[in-house]
């Protein structure tokens, strides 16, 4: 027996050396990108950087990757500045890119220097309901209904959860929801009994919507595209753009600090360029995102009442206001489960 | 017995290099991570440690973990010293596919394991939509499916424990106590389980420590509702993803002591087996 | 002989703990299965045969061999280290072994990342030496090392124990070397609980996720492990291959458990 192991001993490290190696070598390709994105674009990205590699292909005759690593866009934001070495990030919304840009590895003038202000695709924040809407959801006041159930993802973790909030308190404080005063009490009460409402707080825009699928509350709070998604993969729900929601805008910045080579550069600010062309836009729109560039626009119906996110003052605000201790989403949520 | 160690040192494995290499690898791999989160957690001071650990979202999670492990810990004890017991003194059919099936909740990844309890207790699931329809009750995104989770998870701990001791375990005791016409209650209480009782324990407080930590499974079946059903390892992930390290940091602080207070526990339990074996 | 009163106990017990590990382990088991076929098989050998999930399980193989011949090598020897000499603090490590344990495998990712991400406490050694241990496959191997770090150690040390020095001082006095006693008699000895030891290891590594996904961030061909897919493939609605990477993991490790008793018994 002692001569059998220890006759395999060095052989056990040579496939372990044999393993390492054939995992971490991409020697196959001339080039590679890394792009750390938020999990609602999986589907889309993957076809456009497909389609990149190939164009890139025929037009410099290089082999090229194009890597992408999805997670909820908290958590991806955080893994690039603890030093994961993505080179595009793709994120659900612009604290995340902020917080990039304070570690010093994203230039501070990241949106004068990309197109569209640094805005990739736009969304908006939306209802799913069951088919045939059996419960008479059509606005942000439905929801309250005795015995309804909700699912929302946990704002500490997905980018998309944040919006959600925004998106209710918003339409509270601007006089849409009925039976609330339109000030920021009123608001914060619509938010108490609208959290009340939450059946489950899943980590991420994907997995709440998957938990939906699998027969879990009424209505699903979510991205539109997510929504538009999963119907594309033959779910049964349908969606409810509510009377006042939000444009959800997410943002695309190169991250300076892991381009340190001039060939990857030039490869990284092709990527960007082609994000904005019609031709990946198009495939964005194919997965339910709404394009920015002028003319693709309109094969989306529109809220009576739309507001960004300059109405809460932007992003850095609002996470100070809404997500930090003390914060306005904080105390609803605790405010949720203790009074009553 | 005296140990003569010391007579031939030239043959023992008491080179202190085997130790250094030995020790080291246990520093360099658990106590320098660990080390890391303590220095993170008390970095403002104690007073923020607690502020963070006392905040209502963060105490829930701690006493949330905290219940939800004890129950399953003494059901799994309970249960598990049964399977064990079973296992070791009854000759059945499918004894060894039972035996090798204990340790199936070892070889399953958790995340596995939430998404078949999932589908098992959601609203589509076979069990979910007898219980829910039949009996009104809900599991999934509750406390009771962080309970079954851990369950599940946990299951080989307390068998595998309990089993080795048991087959050591002369069964004519047992006999012997049946003959004189105990009761088999009786003979469980007063015979076998005193020979058990510490492996029984040290299998319990194990899969205690492991149920405080657990996140994969859980993270998809409870729900993760601040304040209800949201336990301390999700907390602490949250916390994490949302940059507050310092909350993060203070909360791991809290399960790793506690944890390190019940792995001594057991290691005493131990000895005072080993003790009491060898008299 | 048992009276009857006890006999009639040992159906019943029987029966009990059948019903409860049906209910527990075999209803699960069944719904996955259910599922999977649900899906239908070519659907899952389509989502299951392509480059990226053939890499992801070629990482996780990696990371269990790691564990395996990391754990074995040093697992052992702490074992021996901790039976077999004396030393002051002893029990404080006693203490430490099973942490491992009872860690969320999120917090040693994130542990990992506060030593050595970028700004970390020993970034700058790591940096100096020429390695990345954060967001890389290292990384995750240490990961694995530690979350499967306590079975082998766990699994020697009471049969070590039991074994006593005896057979180990009679080959010394024959004049053998520590390295030829530690072949030719106490591996031996231990090769069992060692080879349990090291298969459980390989099951836990198997089956890791948390922690790897920390570290390593999951980048679909390059630090996606065989768990990562799943959890992947899920998010991405490809139910078929979720499902049947699961069923194969499980069926890696039920082989690997189940050859082990076989090969046991066959010793005995």
């Amino acid at each position: 027996m002692f001569v059998f192991v220890k006759k395999n001993f060095p052989s056990f490290f040579i496939v372990a050396l044999l393993f390492l190696s054939a995992c971490q070598g991409d020697l196959d390709f001339d080039r590679q990108l890394i792009v750390g994105a938020y999990t609602a674009p999986r589907e889309a990205l993957r076809e456009i950087n497909r389609a990149f590699e190939k164009k890139w292909q025929q037009e410099k005759k290089q082999s090229i990757s194009i890597k992408a690593s999805f997670l909820s866009s908290g958590a991806q934001s955080r893994a690039v500045k603890d030093g994961f070495g993505a080179q595009v990030v793709f994120l659900a919304l612009d604290s995340d890119v902020e917080r990039l840009v304070e570690a010093g590895l994203v230039d501070p003038q990241w949106r004068e220097n990309t197109p569209h202000q640094g805005v990739l695709v736009e969304s908006r924040v939306a209802f799913a309901v069951r088919a045939k809407n059996p419960k008479a959801i059509h606005d942000w006041s439905d929801l309250l209904k005795p015995g309804l159930t909700l699912v929302t993802p946990n704002p500490k973790t997905s980018g998309g959860a944040q919006w959600n909030v925004l998106a209710a308190y918003g339409a509270a404080l601007r006089g849409h929801v009925h039976g609330f005063e339109a000030t920021p009490q009123g608001a914060g009460n619509f938010l108490k009994v609208l959290l009340r409402q939450v059946l489950a707080m899943d980590k991420g825009a994907r997995d709440s919507i998957l938990s939906f699928e699998r027969g879990l509350g009424d209505v699903a709070l979510s991205y539109e595209n997510e929504i538009l998604t999963g119907q594309r993969y033959g779910k049964k729900y349908e969606l409810v753009l509510p009377k006042s929601t939000m444009r959800i805008q997410n943002p695309v910045a190169l991250v300076k600090a892991n381009l340190k080579d001039p060939l990857q550069k030039e490869l990284a600010q092709a990527y960007l360029a082609y994000l904005f062309s019609q031709e990946a836009q198009s495939i964005f729109a194919k997965h339910g995102f709404r394009p920015v560039l002028e003319g693709m626009k309109n094969k989306f119906s529109e809220a009576e009442d739309l507001f960004d996110i300059s109405f809460f003052g932007g992003w850095s605000k609002a996470t100070r206001d809404f997500f930090a201790k003390g914060g306005i989403f904080v105390k609803a949520s605790e405010g949720a489960r203790t009074d009553f | 017995m005296k140990r003569s160690n010391k007579a031939s040192p030239a043959w023992q494995f008491s080179g202190s290099g085997l130790r250094l290499i030995a020790l080291s690898y246990l520093v360099l791999l658990v106590v320098l991570p660990l080390s890391a989160i303590f220095y993170d957690g008390f970095r403002e001071g104690l007073f923020t440690f607690l502020e963070n650990i006392l905040r209502p979202s963060a105490w829930a999670a701690l006493k949330l973990s905290l219940w939800t492990a004890a129950v399953m810990a003494l059901f799994n004890g309970m249960m598990g010293t049964l399977t064990a017991y079973v296992l070791v003194r009854y000759d059945f059919w499918g004894k060894s596919f039972l035996n090798t099936i204990v340790d199936l909740p070892f070889a399953i990844p958790s995340l596995v394991t939430g998404v078949m309890l999932v589908a098992l207790y959601g609203p589509e699931g076979f069990l979910g939509e007898f219980l829910q329809e039949g009996l009104g009750l809900r599991i999934l995104f509750a406390p009771p499916a962080i309970v079954i989770a851990l369950l599940f998870i946990n299951f080989p701990v307390v068998v595998r424990s309990v089993q080795p001791v048991l087959e050591e375990l002369d069964p004519s005791q047992e006999e012997a106590a049946a003959t004189l016409g105990a009761s088999p209650w009786r003979i469980f209480r007063s015979v076998i389980f005193p020979a058990i009782r510490p492996a029984t324990w040290t299998g319990v407080l194990l899969s205690f420590a492991r149920a405080l930590g657990e996140f994969g499974a859980v993270v998809v079946v409870a729900g993760n509702l601040p304040l209800f059903s949201q336990t301390a390892a999700v907390y602490v992930w949250g916390e994490i993803e949302s940059e507050n390290r310092l909350g993060a940091s203070a909360m791991s602080i809290v399960l790793l002591a506690v944890s390190f207070l019940l792995v001594l526990l057991v290691d005493w339990l131990q000895t005072r087996r080993r003790a009491v074996h060898a008299t | 002989m048992l009276l009857k009163k006890t006999k009639g106990f040992k159906p019943l017990l029987i029966t009990i703990v059948f019903v409860y590990l049906l209910w527990l382990l075999g209803l699960p088991l069944w719904t996955l299965i259910q599922e999977a076929y649900q899906e239908g098989w070519t659907k899952i050998s389509q989502e299951l045969f392509s480059l990226e999930v053939l890499r992801a399980f070629g990482l996780t193989l990696l990371l269990c061999l790691s564990a395996v011949v990391f754990n074995g090598i040093f697992g052992t020897a702490l074992a021996l280290v901790l039976v077999r000499q004396n030393f002051r603090g002893k029990s404080l490590i006693f203490g430490l072994l099973d942490l491992p344990f009872a860690i969320s495998a999120v917090v040693v990712g994130y542990a990992l990342i506060l030593l050595f991400g970028h700004g970390g406490i020993l970034a700058g050694m790591a940096e100096a030496l020429g390695i990345r241990l954060v967001f890389s496959v290292p990384g995750m191997v240490i990961a694995t090392l530690f979350v499967t770090f306590p079975f082998v150690v766990r699994e020697l040390l009471p049969v070590l124990q039991e074994l006593g020095e005896e057979q180990e001082q009679a080959a010394a006095t024959l004049g053998a070397s520590p390295r030829q006693i530690f072949f030719s008699v106490t591996l031996p000895n231990i090769k069992w609980p060692l080879l349990y030891g090291l298969s459980l290891s390989f099951a836990r590594a198997l089956g890791e996720f948390g922690a790897v996904l920390v570290v390593g961030a999951g980048i679909a061909g390059f630090t996606e492990t065989a768990t990562i897919f799943v959890f992947r493939a899920l998010e991405e609605r490809m139910y078929a291959g979720a499902y049947g990477a699961s069923l194969l993991l499980i069926l890696l490790s039920l082989i690997l458990l189940i050859s082990m008793e076989a090969v046991k018994k066959a010793k005995n």
